[in-house]
């Protein structure tokens, strides 16, 4: 039987054989420093895949020198579920059920950039009502999400009542959805050619009431987090990622808004209804911690205004083009990317002619802030870590695939 | 002044407090469910009782999964006997695909949503048991029978081509 | 009944006030976070979860003691009792009325916040023995953070010591009594001159007892349980329950200087002095209630801007505050 300990991370693991008992373990890297020659070492801490307020399986082994970070290496893979594998095996109306599961949270972009690359190949004009109800159900979505970006990131501060303040939204919010689609989460509603089905009856009433009590429940819930001063003095300056830096990890969404990029697909490249739709991108300035919150507090205030001229101009007609039952779209390549609620997530896709993709790639934004995280630690204190993850909105179902 | 956000954001939660709690309290109150809602995979039924089912094997073909199974025993007079309609609810992610894709309107997403176990073994179970499927000149005698009239079923349904 | 036998007896009142406190405190903090938080809190054991805290500490009682093969024994095993003894020595100054109490000690004030100290050690030594890097961490912040704090809390509190002319915490009560143009009492929180005092004590006691917005010890998102994360059964329930009792001391402590402790000013002295004990421990249950509503709502503070905030601003105020009220107190009088 070999002894199979496998130290690449060097971070001196106990294995047998290779430590001495009674002496300390390796994985205390001494750092001699400090006044009068006194030695301080090191703590390397694991920020294991179990723990209260990494935004999933995320493992980060972070070395500490007191609370201060001197160096971070991020570790992700515990959420692999294949995704890109079993998409070659399944029919082109079944992989948006992968997709719902790649950013759990945003299920519908994630539906709609594989709908929008299997179209390029399939070259069928979807209708525009399948257009409208598309942008509806991905600014509801993107609103959801929003939402648990904002309860998650008050609860990794410490503050517990905005987190269930927005899950009360969020219950509108996935009820509505749940009207549409027939489920709260993992809604298989966006296919190739259009959509499954048009607006139930009822569910228009039902937004006009959210929308009625929403922006003024998001002014609270900004002057309830973002007003409070010692949350302010927890986010403000901290994490701050240059244009920079920004453009050279291939940052997106509002990570890249907030460090002052003007870039957003949805005015960049166009897809579905939003061509027609009236809205604005909001900014940061810095793109530290609190621009990344204030210009996601923005969109959200933005999405609100959509999803109402989406409901007032909802036009009439099929909600879905005539596809075939199999869907065999012709052979080549076709990339489509959408604005998600966390950047740019595209599906590049490949076809050969069957019924089945030869090969289907997932980008998710996510996985390129958790490499920036790694560059942005050290120097902060171990404090500010779980602020750093709760706003770059890191979401490991995207990031691991 | 320093300090009047934190006055404000008690004053908030406060205003929150007095809107009431928002807890359903499950299992003695229940939410109703849409009309949509897609729970556990149900088979439909004539008027008399017999399934709907008539074995065309298209939702096993569909499952993306592969959790539903049909095992058939055809007939010397070509008429199918369906011994043990299998799905393994285990696994099923409630797609609604196999629903979607039955030519006949045979099987339907419920809205059975307690479906915890304490054996696995009825993490599987059968849909249908030792019946007779029903024939395609079945289904055309009752859409024959049935009035012409509006189309009754929920807006919208999935408009998939030949 | 020998003087033994009587004290003997009023150190059982207090160990049992404390462990009633404890049940009734949790659940308290349940039900007022939870409707804080839009939902029910307990609802099932009891009428409407009254018997909830009751059922959790048999439950602790009964549960498995896991000790970890590599902590330091000893410092382990004493942790607990080292945060657990001086909780409950803390309640032999409280007066909950002017017969009603354990001690009546000259030095009650400072023996109270002494006595509080020895808190901070308890959780140093329950985060190092529990050979956990994250304990580790919430033991060194216990010790950064509730160490340093003892200064501006004492020095918050002497202007008072300095008007009323002694630390026996019965007769700063007794300054208190009576009225101010027959409606508004002599609180000292109506006294302008302490609302300073107020606000610095609020502080400094909020960071001595670990509540939020200054848990970092037990930053339950960043470093797990922090110092308690090892220990299970009885052992965590000890420290849950000095929490929970120094939250009450301190809100005791907040009653008996600012809020003018048992007296009720608009009753007549005999008649409220009967109901001491209950006027005493309604007020430090609103106390602990705005202590509760201040922890739902409220993000934490990050340990290097709470260390600044006290060797910068707390204690400099402080020192200032002393200076000025003494000058003031020389003054008026």
């Amino acid at each position: 039987m070999t002894d199979h300990c496998d130290d690449t991370l060097g971070v001196g693991l106990l294995c047998e054989g290779q430590h001495e008992p009674g002496t300390p373990p390796a994985g205390l890297r001494r750092a001699p420093s400090g006044v009068d020659g006194l030695t301080t070492e090191h703590l390397i801490i694991n920020m294991g895949p179990q723990h209260p307020s990494t935004h999933g399986v995320l493992r980060m082994i972070i070395e500490v020198d007191g609370e201060e970070v001197v160096a971070a290496e991020v570790s992700v893979g515990y959420l692999h579920r294949g995704i890109e594998k079993l998409a070659e095996h399944r029919r082109y109306d079944a992989v948006g059920t992968l997709m719902d599961r790649g950013d759990y949270v945003s299920g519908i972009m994630g539906e709609l950039a594989f709908a929008l690359a299997t179209e390029q190949l399939m070259e069928i004009e979807v209708p525009r009502k399948a257009h409208w109800l598309r942008s509806l159900t991905s600014e509801l979505n993107r609103l959801a999400s929003h939402l648990v970006w904002y309860g998650t990131f008050g609860l990794d501060t410490g503050a517990m009542g905005q987190f269930l303040y927005a899950m009360r939204e969020r219950e509108a919010l996935l009820d509505i959805l749940e009207a549409i689609s027939g489920q709260r989460m993992m809604f298989n509603y966006v296919r190739p050619g259009g959509v499954v089905a048009d607006l139930p009856v009822g569910v228009e009433e039902k937004i006009r009431a959210f929308l009625g009590t929403f922006p003024m429940y998001l002014d609270e819930y900004d002057q309830l987090l973002g007003g409070n001063e010692i949350f302010q003095a927890r986010v403000k300056g901290i994490g701050v990622i240059d244009r920079d830096m920004a453009l050279a990890f291939g940052l997106t969404g509002a990570n890249l808004r907030a460090s002052g990029v003007d870039f957003d697909i949805r005015k960049a490249r166009p897809y579905a209804a939003y061509p027609e739709l009236d809205f604005d991108v909001p900014l940061g300035a810095k793109g530290d911690a609190w621009d990344r919150y204030t210009v996601r507090m923005g969109e959200m205030a933005q999405s609100a205004r959509m999803i109402g001229q989406l409901i007032d101009g909802m036009p009439e007609g099929e909600h879905t083009a005539k596809v075939p039952r199999i869907i065999r779209p012709a052979a080549g390549e076709s990339y489509a990317s959408v604005e998600s609620s966390r950047g740019e997530t595209a599906v590049h896709l490949v076809s050969d002619g069957t019924e089945h993709p030869y090969r289907m790639h997932y980008r998710g934004p996510s996985l390129y802030a958790v490499q920036a995280l790694e560059e942005l630690l050290p120097g902060h204190l171990l404090g500010d870590v779980v602020m750093l993850i709760g706003s770059t909105d890191v979401m490991l179902g995207e990031i691991d695939r | 002044m320093w300090g009047m956000g934190l006055i404000n954001g008690l004053r908030i939660s406060w205003r929150n407090m007095r809107r009431g709690p928002i807890t359903v309290k499950y299992p003695y109150e229940k939410l109703t469910l849409p009309e949509r809602a897609r729970w556990a995979v149900a088979p439909k039924y004539f008027a008399d009782g017999s399934p709907k089912c008539t074995a065309c094997m298209t939702c096993v073909r569909t499952c993306p999964d592969h959790i539903l199974d049909i095992y058939v025993t055809t007939a010397e007079d070509k008429t199918k006997h369906i011994d043990s309609f299998f799905y393994e609810i285990g696994a099923c992610m409630m797609c609604g695909l196999c629903v979607e894709s039955c030519p006949f309107d045979a099987i339907l997403m419920s809205h059975d949503y307690e479906l915890a176990v304490t054996d696995p073994a009825d993490l599987s179970y059968d849909l249908l048991t030792d019946v007779d499927a029903a024939t395609g000149a079945r289904h055309k005698a009752e859409k024959a029978a049935a009035e012409p009239a509006p189309d009754t079923s929920t807006a919208g349904e999935v408009s998939v081509g030949e | 009944m020998s003087a033994i036998g009587i004290s003997a007896l009023k150190v059982l009142a207090a160990l049992g006030l404390m462990l009633a406190n404890g049940v009734v405190m949790i659940y308290m903090l349940r039900k007022v976070l939870g409707h804080l938080h839009i939902r029910l809190g307990p609802m099932h054991v009891g009428w409407k979860g009254t018997l909830q805290t009751v059922m959790d500490v048999l439950k602790l009682l009964t549960k498995e003691d896991i000790t970890p093969r590599a902590v330091d024994r000893w410092l382990f095993r004493i942790a607990p009792a080292v945060v657990f003894i001086p909780s409950l020595m803390a309640y032999a100054a409280l007066p909950f009325s002017d017969t009603w109490r354990v001690t009546n000690l000259d030095t009650g004030l400072l023996y109270t916040f002494a006595v509080l100290s020895l808190v901070p050690m308890g959780i140093l030594m329950a985060g190092w023995a529990s050979n956990n890097k994250w304990s580790l961490l919430g033991g060194m912040r216990a010790a950064a953070q509730q160490i340093a704090y003892e200064v501006p809390l004492l020095l918050s509190v002497l202007p008072i010591v300095m008007l009323v002319g002694s630390m026996n915490l019965g007769v700063i009560v007794e300054a208190q009594r009576g009225t101010v143009l027959a409606v508004i009492p002599r609180w000292f929180i109506m006294n302008p001159l302490f609302w300073p005092t107020f606000l610095l004590y609020s502080v400094s006691a909020l960071i001595e007892t670990n509540q939020t917005p200054f848990d970092m010890s037990e930053a339950e998102s960043e470093i797990v349980a922090g110092f308690a994360t090892e220990y299970s059964a009885m052992k965590f329930g000890l420290l849950f329950l000095s929490e929970f009792s120094n939250q009450f001391i301190v809100a005791a402590l907040t009653v008996t200087l600012f809020f003018g402790g048992w007296t009720l000013p608009w009753i007549p002295e005999a008649v409220s002095n009967s109901f001491g004990p209950v006027v005493f421990m309604l007020k430090t249950y609103l106390v602990i209630a705005v202590m509760m509503w201040i922890r739902g709502t409220f993000p934490r503070v990050r340990i290097d801007q709470l260390m600044q905030l006290g060797w910068q601003r707390l204690i400099p105020i402080s020192l200032v505050w002393i200076v000025f009220s003494g000058i003031v107190i020389k003054v008026w009088s």
